[in-house]
């Protein structure tokens, strides 16, 4: 009885340290290794969104199989946080603080990515591609915040577009979630509609946690929209056009890149996805873009779990790290924080498998041209089976 | 254990130069703690402290009036909002905002309080419930708390100090805490904790003995909003932003749980509790860097489960030593103190 | 006229899933006042064993769906006999710990076993077919759910009204001491209405995942059950179900001629003050202790 709680005792002891970390050294950057850092949501009700971090696992692992940059190899460190914004700090400060990461990449949502924006940006600790296209991290812009994913608000923009100018509707309305990334979109549709002259017919307000879309499709109904933006999660999004089939309600549906995965947005909704448009912000999941097969072939066929899914959120992973690691590539073999940076400011027009992206020096007068990277959008509609019809080239829009 | 022999014995906070001298010697080690760890340590024990706080408030209401609430992460949020708010918009000075904060959370208790007095179980767990899903929604809508997008805290100074680092931050939540704590603790052995441990038992009889139930349930939930409240104004600071969806049903969930597994009805319950589940919530994240049960798992997730869902073997742990704690100790982790000083005490008997 | 009618059937139809989860957690506080919070994630493990029967087996549906049912009987049995019997002298809040570590652990394994990328159920009836009378929609599978419930409903409370069986649930409830003296194994009724109570709540979780399986799909009709159930009266299963449809229409009411952003805060402040004047629900007989 005594023997067995010692060993429980030691068990946990164990348990207590073997969960520490272990102490830290260099801020990130030796001779052979660079440490980047990541969070996401691995659980918790935005688990989908994790395999953002993985995707960028995988691109990491490609790059140092083909030899590292410059001789060093990255080391990716992702950690999960839940979507809980506490755990995000306390992550975010153990690595840090511990092994000391020279970088921050990508990371999904806007709450996590605001609460540790302060620490990051006071300790000049550069952070490129947060994976949430809210209008926070140019507004104001900051000096070592790279943003990449074009913002909501633009996309919500380039849909509304389309949809008065080349489809001819006029009602337009939109069901959008209930925090920032829904707001931002709200916003974006609003003021491309005002430059038209026209006015959103219905705004509604989606909560994460709702699972019965009907009230919301009958005032959708109720208002006689001909388009509805959908700015929600692909959940959502889903119920709301089943729920409109099943109450024979039938606008034209445009969503964002976030439900721009076609052929799984087919399969789940058992093809109602069907002539849906999406915004979108990178190649097609079924391209022939020569670097996306690549990446396919190389990151996510020799280092992707079983059972992993080459989709949007995937590879979204490999477009918010790319321009760090052009970065990284253009220091050459001298890579301190601050020579990052001003490489950074030096791209322009870089293509990878997303838009172009450029970045300029730190202008406070022009948030946008100097810290959005990716600037352009393209637009899709989805076809029988989850295939793709490219509607538009890429956009670029103010 | 000796007799007490008057009133004053029974009601005094220390019953005895021991327990001074060694509480005087805790009170050194938490203060030297921040010198000797690293950051992150100190970032978790701010973490927990503001978790103590709301586990002994919420520890009077539950442990000690028998009273359920599932929805004190409604007074957390009315605490921080409170603070931010009255910093930034009202420019209050940071040691009249959080106190304000406080009473503004205790003011909802107590209007929580007044349907309570009806209720019980289930009745009221749903009562509660409906009022944390309540606050967030209203919060959410009012554009002066930012809406939906969050406020970020302003910079926080006491006077001549600035405190911005987590070290700083410590000491401030050092001594609020040991402060609320040993008020709490005054409070039970008062006149008002023992009207709380009558509710709780037999709530009739107290009423036929002159113990003014109106008063006191509201009184109960009242004190416990005001210490999440404060929990919540200081909470904003740790995290630097807040916003209504933190807010959550799951962040009520884990306070009751605290209370619970560390043991209703006992401070020190209180704060176990806190401890071991704000630091689990913390650290599991890393449960895959064990070095052997780590590699364990994630052959076992490649074989049999999805690689992807790995990390969720962290809510399973979580869940498991909830159940467990409370099987095999209803009393929690008071229980397991009380058993093992008992078994000490008789030894070898 | 129209849009009132639709309103309210919508109501009802999402009322009913509701009604099921209700049911299932009176069933279960019926008989040993435990509220079981539990009760969502017993469901969606059901839901998610019916999916896995379903695609990596390739069983048909008539095979599939009565074998998810037996699983969630055994399931109700296993949790019962393995954790919530092994409690020593438990309190009320002790029971609801258990419960909700129970959902996480459950909880846990869904999304460790599943991962998260929501998937979708083949269910023979799709959930998006819908039945028009007179103007007014109602999705085919809605009408399933509704006249499920009702026929759940009916069946239960006959059954705890005249078989034996019921019977002795109830006799459990009021006085364990007394019905293990007269003979009742209490120990075998509760394991047996556990089993019953994580059926019923696997054919809620069955019926709602047609539409997305993801594994945080039951909270939102676990929540509205349970509160449902409280303003019907936790002891009376016609209550919970009334209590539920109530929600449901009063939710989609507010939705539709007020405000979308509040309409679940709407429903739990009716609930409050519905048990400030009833303060053990609506249905059920309110007992007041002995000192």
């Amino acid at each position: 009885m005594k023997m067995k709680r010692i060993l429980v005792g030691l068990a946990a002891l164990v348990l207590v340290f073997g969960m520490a970390f272990a102490a830290g050294a260099e801020q990130g950057v030796t001779d052979t290794e660079i440490h980047i850092g990541q969070w996401g949501p691995q659980t918790g009700p935005a688990a989908p969104w994790g395999s953002v971090a993985r995707g960028t696992d995988a691109y990491f692992k490609m790059i140092n199989a083909q030899g590292g940059i410059h001789g060093r190899k990255l080391i990716h460190h992702m950690f999960d946080d839940g979507y809980n914004p506490a755990k995000t700090k306390a992550g975010v400060k153990e690595l840090q603080e511990g092994i000391g990461m020279f970088a921050w990449v990508s990371g999904v949502g806007t709450a996590p990515g605001l609460s540790v924006m302060d620490y990051l940006m006071e300790r000049k600790i550069p952070w490129v591609g947060p994976s949430a296209g809210s209008l926070h991290w140019i507004e104001p812009p900051q000096k070592y915040l790279f943003a990449v994913y074009p913002l909501y608000y633009i996309e919500a923009k380039g849909l509304c577009r389309y949809a008065v100018e080349k489809l001819g509707k006029k009602r337009i309305a939109i069901a959008y979630q209930n925090d920032d990334y829904g707001k931002n979109g709200l916003k974006g549709a609003v003021e491309a509609l005002e430059k038209m002259g026209l006015k959103l017919v219905a705004q509604i307000p989606v909560e994460k946690s709702d699972t019965d879309m009907k009230p919301h499709v009958m005032k959708l109904k109720k208002a006689k929209a001909d388009a509805v933006l959908l700015w929600v999660t692909p959940t959502h999004a889903i119920r709301i056009v089943g729920t409109s089939k099943a109450m024979k309600f039938a606008p034209q549906w445009m969503s964002t890149s976030t439900c721009s995965d076609f052929p799984f947005m087919y399969k789940i909704s058992k093809g109602l996805w069907e002539g849906v448009i999406a915004a979108t912000f990178g190649e097609l999941p079924d391209s022939d873009n020569p670097l996306l097969q690549k990446y396919k072939k190389d990151a996510y066929g020799k280092y992707a779990a079983k059972g992993e899914r080459w989709g949007l959120f995937y590879y979204a992973g490999i477009l918010f790290a790319e321009p760090l690691v052009e970065g990284i590539k253009r220091c050459g073999k001298n890579l301190t924080r601050e020579r990052l940076v001003k490489e950074m400011e030096g791209i322009k027009n870089f293509k990878g498998i997303g838009g172009k992206i450029s970045y300029g020096p730190l202008d406070l007068a022009e948030p946008y041209a100097c810290r959005q990277g990716q600037k352009e959008v393209f637009l899709v509609k989805c076809l029988k089976g989850g295939k793709y019809e490219k509607l538009t080239g890429w956009m670029e829009i103010k | 254990m000796d007799m007490k022999r008057d009133y004053y014995e029974d009601v005094q906070l220390f019953s005895s130069g021991v327990v001074v001298f060694w509480f005087a010697a805790l009170i050194l080690c938490l203060a030297l703690f921040p010198l000797f760890v690293k950051n992150y340590y100190v970032y978790m024990a701010n973490y927990m402290a503001i978790n103590i706080i709301v586990a002994v408030g919420l520890n009077l209401l539950v442990g000690y009036t028998g009273q359920i609430s599932l929805g004190h992460a409604g007074f957390f949020a009315i605490g921080a909002y409170g603070t931010v708010v009255f910093m930034a918009k009202a420019h209050l000075p940071f040691l009249l905002a959080l106190p304000a904060g406080g009473l503004v959370a205790a003011l909802f208790g107590f209007l929580l309080g007044i349907p309570a007095l009806r209720l019980e179980g289930p009745y009221l767990s749903i009562a509660t419930l409906g009022f944390g899903l309540t606050i967030t929604q209203v919060i959410g809508r009012v554009e002066l708390f930012g809406g939906r997008q969050g406020l970020h805290t302003p910079p926080l100074t006491i006077g001549p100090w600035h405190l911005d680092s987590d070290r700083d931050f410590y000491y401030l939540l050092m001594v609020i805490t040991v402060i609320l704590v040993l008020a709490a603790r005054n409070l039970i052995k008062t006149k008002v904790g023992r009207a709380f441990i009558a509710i709780r038992d037999a709530d009739i009889a107290a009423e036929t003995m002159g113990v003014n139930l109106t008063y006191y349930k509201t009184l109960a939930f009242a004190v416990s909003a005001f210490y999440a409240g404060i929990a919540g104004g200081l909470y904003a600071f740790v995290l630097r932003f807040i916003e209504p969806e933190m807010f959550g049903l799951m962040m009520s969930i884990l306070f009751l749980g605290m209370v619970v597994v560390g043991g209703l009805g006992s401070i020190f319950g209180g704060i176990a509790g806190a401890c071991l589940l704000s630091w689990l919530d913390l650290e599991l994240r890393n449960i895959l860097s064990i070095p052997y049960l780590g590699q364990w798992l994630e052959l076992l997730s490649k074989d049999y489960f999805s690689i992807t869902g790995v990390s969720n073997i962290q809510f399973i742990v979580y869940g498991l030593i909830m159940v467990l704690i409370m099987l095999f100790e209803p009393l929690g982790i008071y229980g397991i103190w009380i058993r093992t000083k008992i078994y000490w005490r008789t030894w070898p008997f | 006229m129209l849009e009132f009618i639709q309103t309210i059937t919508s109501g009802i139809a999402v009322g009913s899933s509701y009604a099921l989860m209700g049911l299932a957690m009176v069933l279960v506080y019926k008989t040993s006042e435990v509220v079981n919070f539990a009760q969502g994630e017993m469901a969606l493990v059901v839901s998610f064993f019916t999916y896995m029967v379903l695609e990596n087996y390739g069983f048909p549906f008539y095979v599939a769906f009565p074998s998810a049912l037996v699983f969630a009987a055994f399931l109700g049995f296993f949790l019962e006999f393995a954790v919530l019997r092994r409690a020593k002298e438990p309190n009320i809040l002790g029971m609801i710990i258990i419960t909700i570590g129970l959902e996480m652990i459950l909880m846990g394994f869904v999304s460790w076993k599943f991962g998260a990328d929501p998937k979708t159920m083949p269910f023979p009836m799709s959930p998006y077919d819908s039945v028009e009378i007179g103007g007014v929609f109602m999705s085919s599978l809605e009408v399933l759910t509704f006249v499920v419930a009702l026929s759940v409903m009916a069946i239960l409370f006959l059954f705890l009204k005249y078989s034996k069986l019921g019977v002795a649930m109830k006799a459990t409830q009021q006085n364990n001491m007394a019905a293990r003296l007269m003979g009742i194994r209490t120990n075998r009724i509760l394991m047996v209405t556990w089993g019953i109570s994580s059926v019923v709540g696997g054919l809620a979780g069955l019926l709602i995942s047609p539409t997305t399986m993801q594994p945080y799909m039951m909270w939102d009709p676990m929540l509205k059950g349970f509160a449902g159930a409280v303003m019907g009266g936790m002891t009376s299963l016609p209550g919970s179900v009334f209590g539920a449809y109530l929600i449901g229409i009063i939710e989609n009411l507010f939705g539709l001629y007020v405000s979308i952003e509040f309409k679940s805060v709407v429903a739990f402040t009716i609930i409050v003050l519905v048990l400030c004047v009833r303060p053990s629900g609506l249905f059920a007989r309110h007992y007041v202790k002995k000192v």
